[in-house]
């Protein structure tokens, strides 16, 4: 098997995991966070299955993430049901993990999620290199993977709820 | 600096549609900042350092080049590269290069960036060179610096030589394969282009005091 098309058939795994109920173990530990570079971000970002994706990047140190989390996970529980896929990326540090596990539980993020490794400026750059690499950082892509909406900083609640629904409409408009 | 200018344009325009709520907002993001060759700005702006003294960029401006780097108490990406800043700072400030060490977050936001613990922190990791309070943001806001910890190298000439990260492993200095700042330092105190002059990491988000 080619090795684009593995990652794509393990992202598509992640994005049907991402619909399913949290089992007993997560909810006690907290949703998994998978180690992934970022080819294996953009892949879970094009899966096949959903008309919109947000992808947030954050981490439990930084305040404007804390912040603005709330916020993201409304939007995300508002449109989930209408195909907005979430893929959360996490920059805490390795021995971070289980404080960003206890973090997504308490938020009620009942998906997996990942934990950003390798290169930072690789990182960057495959997301947008329009990103100055600051955190927060949440990009909104419509079901082609093409990005509608990138904001760096604490991101307006009433912007990324439209940039999400300008993305759901776009796909919508497309079938 | 006419494309510089035309960018600023662009993200005026759009930024103010978006707030209108006219016309969708795409891909939006910090105005751009500092361009390669670009003098530093708000040189004379005095800023108050650890030892209680006023100090500009200018006051620290060396023979051979001037750093500025925004950076702070807090993020962990700046207490993870703290060491390597302070010993890079002690050491070229010796060779001719000025050295200057900018806080710009509020403490309001984030109290372990306040005055006091930057003073321990000078104290504590031996800092030689200034580490000061930009009391506005706005030096931060004109350099259009984005996060901590940010460096900006000019050269002899004044012109924006490098910016960007300090090396390419913040976490583990004992990895780190390219030294990005360093070699930076070395071919602006030499005289020479440096070869590597943009480069990026993750970083904490400058909490920006609120515009006057």
């Amino acid at each position: 098997m080619s090795r684009p098309i593995a990652w794509m058939l393990a992202a598509a795994g992640i994005a049907l995991a991402s619909s399913a109920p949290a089992g007993g173990a997560a909810r006690r530990q907290g949703p998994v966070i998978r180690p992934a570079t970022p080819r294996q971000i953009l892949a879970a970002v094009r899966a096949p299955g959903a008309r919109a994706v947000v992808l947030n990047v954050w981490a439990t140190w930084c305040v404007p993430c804390r912040e603005e989390f709330p916020d993201v996970m409304r939007i995300v529980s508002a449109y989930r049901g209408r195909g907005l896929r979430p893929v959360l990326v996490s920059a805490d540090f390795d021995d971070q993990v289980p404080a960003a596990r206890r973090f997504l539980r308490e938020h009620g993020v009942d998906f997996p999620s990942y934990l950003k490794s390798g290169d930072d400026m690789e990182f960057i750059n495959a997301l947008s290199p329009r990103w100055s690499g600051a955190l927060p950082a949440t990009f909104v892509y419509d079901a082609g993977g093409r990005l509608e909406y990138f904001h760096e900083g604490r991101v307006p609640p009433l912007e990324l709820e439209r940039a999400v629904r300008r993305a759901l409409a776009s796909t919508a408009g497309r079938k | 600096m006419q494309l510089r200018a035309l960018d600023r344009w662009v993200f005026g325009f759009w930024t103010a549609l978006a707030v209108m709520g006219g016309v969708p907002a795409r891909a939006q993001e910090a105005p751009p900042g500092l361009a390669l060759g670009d003098p530093a700005p708000m040189t004379d702006v005095k800023m108050k350092n650890v030892d209680g003294r006023e100090v500009s960029i200018a006051d620290v401006q060396g023979t051979k080049g001037t750093l500025v780097i925004f950076s702070c108490n807090a993020c962990p990406w700046a207490k993870a590269w703290e060491k390597r800043i302070v010993a890079l700072g002690n050491s070229w400030q010796k060779k001719g290069v000025g050295v200057v060490v900018v806080n710009s977050n509020d403490p309001g936001r984030v109290a372990e960036d306040d005055y006091a613990t930057m003073q321990k922190h000078a104290k504590e990791r031996g800092m030689s060179y200034p580490y000061v309070v930009d009391a506005t943001s706005d030096v931060a806001r004109a350099f259009g610096a984005a996060h901590t910890p940010e460096a900006f190298l000019f050269g002899a000439d004044g012109k924006l030589a490098y910016h960007g990260t300090i090396d390419d492993n913040a976490k583990e200095p004992g990895k780190v394969k390219t030294r990005y700042l360093e070699d930076a330092l070395k071919a602006v105190a030499a005289g020479r282009e440096v070869a590597v002059k943009e480069t990026k990491a993750l970083g904490c988000g400058i909490k920006f005091r609120p515009k006057a």
